[in-house]
């Protein structure tokens, strides 16, 4: 049986390998043997997830590679809380905005130790975002974490600006906002002092602003300045191409594309992925770097075996940051995975929902 | 499935449309009689096992689908079955009376009245199951009315390898017929076809028909098929030793067929608790029939979408099942799923052959249970209710259910059935009434 001071003593392992960075790759012995201490917890905490892989045949009496470890699908984050018994009650409740067949269904998401992720989410935000510099002045337009305090991203931004920023802007209100005034005193301290910025935003969002600025001209950032983008148009009404985002926050606010950096991360998932825009420049376009404690595969789509390198296919992550609930998830991005880099080449999602019939939710949700 | 090619210009609709407008007065002209029989050798030529036209057919739907071959042979013959002359013939018979109010006035005691065709009808169908658009072009031209064909993205082979037949047979015909495919939703289209029909026909989700309802002449009529979900009951006398397999065998066909695409496909059966067989056990006894089923009509690929959807289905019920006691049995690659659910839980969407076993006290809840989703119920599959079949089909019925079949029968609805609770020629038709000089009052009465 296992305890609470198991799970604190894997946590506080892990936060210590997590603070030794990125640019060390773990070996596969190490990452394997995590990987099964974790599994080992969630099977016998998570009762749903337990009777999933007793149904797979599944268990850690026969799981010796974390590859077989059964995944779960991210859907299912919007119909369970996975709260694992014996590693305390939840410091964080982070919820997903997402919709499924037209309608909203918001997952929640219980997050037992919130240091993991501030630990996981540091280190490759140094490195890709802050990368050569040891700390710099933050204008982010995702909402603070106070007004916001179920969003992960938020709470992201917030860790990351307490141990990265000189002194943070908050320019974008609980509600999505744009404080114009705000940006443009800020874009013009930065211009005047000299002092290159981050700026951090979805896609959206960077949007918004660019309209504004296109309107209206702001200083121009610093030479240095970088950009952080994430979340592309999910659910937006409008949607423009990466290539004319870039183009147009580049002539609104002075930053070159190569340092336009698009973050790829979920809320069922604690470590993010990034573009290695500012060690690698142009060639790294596309191409998402997960931490190493972050292994990502590319599945058959109707087999779920492993496909070979560059293949496209089911991306399934596990993320030992997940530690606290469930590791192994299998989203509904598409994308391939070659030498360690993710390709996403989209969601599979948008086919036509099938024949006459209606979804059986609908149904389901009236005749219980 | 694969997405059609060919795709004309707006305009190029708007032409069609008045072409086939044009095309009436010469088929007013002819007898009900003579277009069925044209109309019925066209469709005898997908049932002729020489026939290169029915090769074709089989040749080609397996790919423009996405059912497989097995399957496209199973569904061209039951489709086919009803596009002959004899049928179509029974079809008009059943709506209109006879063929003769098709062909001038009919009198009915002291009143005459003639059905007439619409000068356009526009058909726009949604969804991938073949067959669904030549029956629906048939209901069109058997009453005289030139149409305008969208098929849906699976269905696109049919119709058009049905006009190509036509046009061999009878020329003049076949110019009452397009075929047109477009996108979905693709409103400059639609908006070129509705804007030249007095008749408009959609298939499709509720917010396909709002749409095209929306936008719909004031002068047209609309034909609504939106949105409808069917499911299945097996009372306890379905669930006896020596019924209990033929039950599951049957249940799974009805799950299995068109790959349960169709509107008629049942999502979920309730299995009535106290019979001999209880629901787990029926649960693993429709998970085996659908096993055998991959054998004689093996489901067809899935795409990628769906291939994604259904691991989130089916990894969401697992989950799911190990909390609330319910079980779920798939076929790993082959695309089946029976979930037992003792509790309703969301899944959101599902792919393949998703079935549903819900367990139920006593068969006569049924209807209270359905009745908040009665606008979208459709067909209510039954086995074994026995002497409680009329009283619970009633309740059915007046809850919004619009057919009560047997399992065996609920794919292929008979040529005559109320379509969602219609008349699908007498939507069709507009009907005239002759009427002739009455005697005034103060006319002098019969001499003697």
């Amino acid at each position: 049986m296992h305890s609470e001071e198991d799970f604190t003593a894997l946590a506080a392992d892990l936060e210590r390998r997590f603070d030794a960075g990125v640019g060390t790759a773990w070996t596969d012995h190490d990452f394997n043997a995590l990987a099964l201490a974790a599994f080992a917890l969630q099977f016998e905490g998570l009762a749903p997830y337990r009777g999933l892989c007793e149904a797979r045949g599944r268990t850690p009496a026969t799981v010796s590679r974390w590859q077989d470890i059964p995944a779960v699908p991210a859907t299912a984050f919007k119909h369970i809380d996975f709260r694992v018994a014996g590693v305390g009650a939840p410091e964080a409740v982070f919820r997903t905005s997402g919709t499924t067949g037209g309608r909203e269904i918001r997952g929640r998401h219980l997050v037992p130790r919130l240091s993991l992720y501030r630990h996981a989410l540091l280190p490759p935000f140094r490195a890709h975002l802050v990368g050569g510099r040891d700390c710099l002045p933050f204008l982010s337009l995702i909402p603070a974490p106070a007004d916001r305090p179920d969003s992960s991203l938020s709470f992201m931004v917030g860790a990351a600006a307490d141990a990265l920023a000189t002194e943070t802007q908050w320019l974008v209100d609980a509600r999505g906002s744009l404080d114009e005034g705000g940006l443009r005193s800020a874009m013009r301290r930065s211009a005047e002092a000299g002092e290159p910025v981050l700026v951090l935003g979805t896609s959206l969002a960077l949007l918004h602003m660019v309209e504004r600025l296109e309107a209206e001209a702001g200083a121009p950032l610093p030479a240095g300045s970088r950009i952080m983008e994430t979340g592309g148009f999910k659910g937006a009404e409008r949607e423009i191409s990466r290539a004319e985002l870039h183009a147009r926050l580049e002539a609104a606010t002075g930053v070159p594309s190569r340092m336009i950096v698009s973050e790829y991360g979920m809320t069922e998932l604690l470590s993010q992925l990034y573009e290695p825009m500012l060690s690698e420049g142009a060639s790294a376009v596309g191409t998402y770097v997960a931490p190493p404690w972050l292994r990502v595969r590319a599945l058959d789509p109707v087999t779920l075996e492993e496909l070979p390198d560059g293949a496209p296919g089911l991306l399934a992550f596990f993320d030992l940051a997940n530690a606290g609930f469930v590791c192994h998830v299998l989203t509904e991005d598409v994308g391939t995975v070659s030498a360690g880099r993710v390709r996403l080449s989209g969601r599979a999602t948008g086919a036509e929902p099938r024949g006459c019939s209606l979804a059986m939710d609908e149904l389901m949700s009236v005749a219980r | 499935m694969t997405e059609p090619r060919d795709v004309p210009a707006p305009e190029g609709v708007a032409d069609v449309a008045c072409a086939l407008r044009a095309s009436r007065a010469q088929l007013a002209r002819r007898s009900a009689a003579d277009v069925i029989a044209a109309l019925g050798a066209a469709g005898a030529r997908f049932l002729d096992p020489a026939d290169p036209l029915r090769a074709e057919a089989l040749e080609r739907l397996p790919e423009a689908s996405g059912l497989s071959a097995a399957m496209c042979v199973a569904v061209l013959d039951r489709m086919a079955a009803d596009w002959t002359e004899e049928r179509l013939t029974d079809l008009v018979t059943a709506e209109l009376g006879g063929l003769a109010a098709l062909d001038g006035f009919v009198r009915a005691g002291s009143r005459s009245a003639m059905a007439v065709g619409p000068s356009l009808s526009v058909q726009i169908v949604a969804g991938g199951v073949p067959g669904v658009g030549v029956t629906a072009l048939l209901r069109s031209l058997v009453v005289k009315g030139p149409t305008l064909l969208k098929p849906g993205r699976g269905d696109v082979v049919l119709p058009l390898l049905f006009a190509r037949a036509l046009a061999g047979i009878d020329p003049a015909l076949a110019d009452a017929l397009a075929v047109v495919y477009w996108p979905g939703g693709s409103r400059e289209h639609e908006d070129a076809a509705l804007a030249h029909a007095d008749v408009v026909t959609v298939y499709g989700s509720d917010e396909t028909v709002s749409e095209i309802r929306a936008r719909t002449p004031v002068t047209a009529r609309l034909v609504p098929y939106h949105h409808r979900v069917s499911v299945g009951v097996v009372g306890r006398e379905a669930l006896a030793p020596s019924r209990v397999e033929r039950t599951a065998a049957q249940i799974a066909e009805a799950v299995a067929l068109f790959d349960q695409r169709g509107c008629v496909s049942p999502q979920v059966i309730y299995v009535e608790q106290g019979g001999a067989c209880a629901p787990p056990e029926f649960t693993e006894r429709l998970a085996s029939a659908l096993a055998d089923l991959e054998a004689r009509l093996p489901g067809g690929p899935l795409e990628v979408a769906q291939a994604s959807r259904l691991h989130q289905a089916r990894g969401t019920a697992e989950l799911l099942a190990a909390t609330g006691g319910g079980t779920v049995r798939h076929g790993h690659a082959a695309p089946w799923t029976v979930v037992l659910e003792p509790v309703a839980v969301p899944l959101g969407p599902t792919a393949g052959r998703f079935v549903r076993v819900r367990p139920l006290a006593d068969a006569t809840e049924l209807p209270g249970l359905l009745a908040p989703f009665g606008p979208h119920l459709q067909t209510v599959g039954v086995a074994g209710l026995v002497d409680r079949l009329e009283k619970i089909a009633r309740a059915l019925g007046e809850i919004g259910a619009s057919r009560v079949a047997p399992f065996a029968s609920v794919a292929f609805p008979p040529a005559w059935w109320h379509h969602d609770g219609r008349g699908p020629l007498l939507d069709l038709v507009r009907w005239v009434d002759l009427e002739e000089a009455t005697a005034s009052r103060s006319a002098p009465g019969p001499s003697r």
